[in-house]
């Protein structure tokens, strides 16, 4: 019996666990649910000893243990099978499993034969046919997924750890997967399984979890794991209420259309997209981590070039080489990846905001400290930034301003069409209902918003319409009466997959 | 038959060796035409060329051995200088017995390693840039202990450094061939393993329950015995202690390994250092003799030793770039072990 009680993990001003807890008995598959950062991972985490918890506690079989490195949760038996997987690329395949666990034969050397036998034993029970000595790196995707769950296994663990490692596998081997983790379990190893397919969860796990906000919210057993809608009320925290108000806004958004995108390609990540933008929207794009959108916000950004697909903006087809290109067509983009795509640390606050204006004047333009700071000084009160001294670096400011400025740097160019990738990630309440309200006005002034959130709230109070991405295609588009939290995180765990399960 | 050969093939181009190989090969076919074969295949030719360069070569082994687990050390040239002071002064200042004096030199090498590896792996400091201001405090040092170049060593020691065994093997060979053999042991333990995966991705072997600072600290040891036997070398083949020489090495070596196609973290094998190192004496040797021919079929030609520098670099960064161009796979992975030399060290498990 492993169990953890009240687990509590602060990642500086985040709070990722707030008195989590997960049981789980030898024997059964316990599926862990929760939407985007609810905390699954992190809990994995602790198990897996890669993460340190603030406070709470582990017990095997009802005596406490301390899990401090991830050679403490080998000790006690835990293998995981990570989301990113653990495995080293530059090594084989036979070293990748065989990692920490090396037969050591005479003299203290590695015994290969014998590690050889060993691993070739262990894939034909996963029914993985690859080369032993390729290299990890070489390997298709779906093979190196089947080879994380695979290294885990070996250990032949008492609880095993699976974090959504169904991502990149093909179907029959997903069955073959799971023919597997029933023998484990019949074997009596404790499993717990995260996931976001629903299907797999009815299909496979005994049990389930489910975590909200870093809390875990309910505990169903195997004959609730069909209930979608209640696993859906669980996962959002809220009754289902059915249809709202078609808004006034809304209706009015079916005017001309700026962009349109048509059978857009981006291998892996992006299958098949397709979508319109009107004038003067709001326009959202929901999904689970990693369905294709922040690489679609690039493919019109022109960061990334599409394999096939057309975009039409303004009327005209366009496929822009570069960013540059972009934004002097119009096209302004925020990120919410500021430190790495968007703020300048070091450089003042003015310098940060002119530096969107900068983009589309020529190179060799003789620029003034005066225009600097007499536009930046326009922006900040425009926008009610609460900046010290434009003069300062721009990380003096807080999380949230830092967002701001990034925000007004591109409203204050008035692009007309704004790309927002998860905007207001890791901004605090206060700030994102500002940018949220700057963001609304600019769409009435005429610019065209499209923002991609994992923030379900967000995409609910800011679009007008939302089109929901699934494994880089587009799996609904939500506007009016269907635009409810409830169909959106139904549609994000891939709602086609339901109607299939009540057919068959 | 053929096609085993061809799978073979195959199979070597793939490693990381092999850029290091084909630039080795092309420049020894170089320098055999330029020296003539006749010259160039004898045994005094072969002695010369080890013994000389032994310092050298073992540092670039040593370096490799640092550079697959992912970190580096800049300051390991000075550190033979270091071993060369400890061996020379000890014996002559305070009447130590030579033999306790040169353990104590191969220890000193030791220790001043694993200060580097202390401050790269445990305080997790930038490796380029904490090794580089390393060199200058242990350039001071060696100035503190040996004022100016002097003292020499016993004509026993050095005659066996440069004398040749059984009509064939140079002596110095034989401490090459020690190395190598611990190597080739060392590399078969789970340790061996462990290094790679750590070079590679640190995390990823932290989450198997590899310890990383561990291993990364055993590699500065495996180096400091390496470059303490290098200092060795070097004291044996110059007869004399200097505290300023051999600064250049600990770039040279490097160079080397990358030449040798070795990238930072859990990408080359011991092989790729002696390759690289093998070139760069090669490329000196080449270049030498070439200026030697050139003075001698031109009348009047005047030769530097700064001309020389200026061919045998320019090979070598030709070299470089060859590394480079061929690894294309590997860019990434270089650029990104590069920066990871400049930045601080990731905590894991926190």
């Amino acid at each position: 019996m492993f169990e953890m009680r009240g687990i509590t993990k602060d990642f500086d001003a985040v709070k990722a666990l707030k008195g989590a807890s997960l049981s789980v008995r030898p024997g059964e598959i316990r599926s862990l649910l929760g939407a985007n950062g609810s905390g699954k991972s992190t809990l994995v985490k602790v198990l897996a000893g890669l993460v340190k918890p603030d406070g709470g506690e582990v017990f095997i079989d009802g005596k406490p243990v301390r899990i401090r490195t991830s050679y403490d949760s080998k000790q006690l038996g835990i293998a995981t099978a990570f989301q990113d997987l653990s495995l080293i690329p530059t090594m084989t395949v036979i070293d990748n499993i065989k990692l920490n666990k090396e037969t050591v034969g005479r003299f203290g050397t590695i015994d290969v034969k014998k590690d050889r036998r060993d691993v070739e034993e262990l894939l034909k029970l996963f029914r993985v046919r690859c080369d032993l000595d390729a290299y990890a790196q070489t390997l298709m995707p779906s093979t190196q997924s089947m080879l994380e769950v695979a290294k885990a296994v070996y250990a032949k663990p008492r609880l095993l750890l699976l974090d959504e490692v169904t991502a990149t596998l093909h179907h029959d081997e997903i069955e073959g997967l799971f023919e597997l983790l029933r023998k484990l379990r019949d074997e009596g190893t404790a499993i717990v399984y995260v996931t976001h397919r629903m299907k797999e969860v009815a299909k496979l796990c005994d049990s389930a979890t489910i975590m909200r906000n870093g809390e875990t919210v309910a505990e169903l057993a195997r004959d609730e794991l069909n209930d979608l809608d209640g696993i859906v009320y669980h996962m959002t925290g809220k009754v289902p209420d059915k249809a709202k108000a078609c808004g006034a806004q809304a209706a009015a958004a079916e005017g001309e259309a700026l962009l349109e995108v048509s059978g857009l390609k981006y291998s892996p990540k992006v299958r098949d997209l397709s979508l319109t933008a009107y004038k003067g929207e709001i326009l959202g794009i929901g999904g689970l981590d990693g369905q294709g959108q922040s690489e679609f916000i690039r493919l019109l950004l022109g960061e990334f070039q599409p394999e096939a697909g057309a975009i039409r903006y303004r009327g005209k087809e366009v496929r822009f080489r570069r960013p540059a290109e972009a934004v002097e067509n119009g096209i302004g983009f925020i990120s919410g990846e500021r430190n790495r795509e968007a703020i300048f640390p070091l450089r003042t606050i003015a310098e940060n905001l002119f530096v969107g204006r900068t983009a589309t004047g020529g190179l060799f333009k003789f620029i003034g400290n005066r225009r600097v700071n007499g536009f930046a000084r326009e922006a900040v009160e425009k926008y009610n930034i609460k900046v010290g001294e434009l003069e300062d670096p721009a990380s003096s400011l807080s999380g949230g301003n830092q967002q701001k400025l990034i925000v007004a740097r591109w409203i204050a160019v008035m692009p007309e069409l704004l790309l927002l990738d998860d905007p207001t990630k890791g901004v605090d309440i206060a700030s994102r209902r500002e940018i949220h309200q700057i963001l609304r006005q600019c769409a009435q002034k005429g610019m065209t918003v499209v923002v991609s959130s994992s923030d379900n709230d967000e995409l609910m109070d800011l679009a007008d319409r939302i089109y929901v991405f699934y494994e880089g295609r587009v799996q609904a588009l939500l506007s009016c009466e269907d635009k409810t939290q409830e169909r959106l995180v139904a549609e994000m765990m891939g709602f086609a997959e339901k109607e299939e399960r009540a057919n068959g | 038959m053929a096609e085993a050969i061809r799978r073979r093939w195959g199979h070597f181009r793939r490693q990381p060796v092999f850029t290091g190989f084909c630039l080795f090969m092309a420049v020894l076919a170089l320098n055999i035409i330029i020296q003539t074969p006749a010259k160039f295949f004898t045994v005094s030719n072969f002695r010369i060329l080890l013994s000389k360069n032994m310092p050298l070569i073992l540092t670039c082994l040593g370096q490799s051995v640092l550079m697959m687990c992912g970190v580096l050390d800049l300051s390991t040239g000075i550190q033979l200088a270091f071993v060369n002071v400890i061996a020379i002064m000890l014996p002559q200042e305070l009447g130590v017995p030579v033999g306790l004096g040169w353990a104590c030199a191969l220890t000193g090498g030791v220790l001043i390693s694993l200060f580097c590896g202390f401050c790269i792996v445990k305080l997790r400091l930038p490796a380029l840039l904490t090794t580089f201001s390393i060199t200058y405090i242990i350039k001071g040092v060696n100035v503190l202990i040996m004022g100016e170049p002097q003292g020499k060593v016993e004509k026993i020691i050095y005659k066996t450094y440069d004398s040749v065994l059984f009509g064939f093997l140079p002596f110095a060979a034989l401490i090459l061939l020690a190395v190598l053999l611990i190597w080739q042991y060392i590399k078969r333990t789970r340790y061996g393993r462990h290094m790679y995966a750590v070079g590679n991705n640190p995390r990823n072997a932290y989450a198997v329950g590899i310890n990383p600072e561990r291993v990364q600290m055993k590699a500065f040891l495996i180096k400091g015995f390496i470059v303490g036997l290098a200092g060795l070398c070097l004291t044996a083949s110059n007869a004399s202690g200097n505290p300023l020489q051999a600064e250049e090495y600990g770039i040279r070596s490097l160079s080397a390994c990358m030449l040798g196609g070795m990238n930072f973290g859990g990408w080359g094998t011991l092989s790729c250092g002696l390759f690289g190192a093998g070139f760069l004496v090669i490329v000196q040797n080449a270049v030498y003799y070439l200026f030697n021919f050139l003075t001698k079929a031109i009348q009047g030609l005047m030769i530097n030793s700064y001309w020389q520098n200026l061919v045998s670099d320019t090979i070598i960064f030709l070299g470089l770039l060859a590394t480079i161009i061929t690894a294309k796979a590997q860019r990434e992975t270089l650029k990104q072990g590069f920066v990871k030399q400049l930045k601080r060290g990731e905590k894991y498990g926190g």
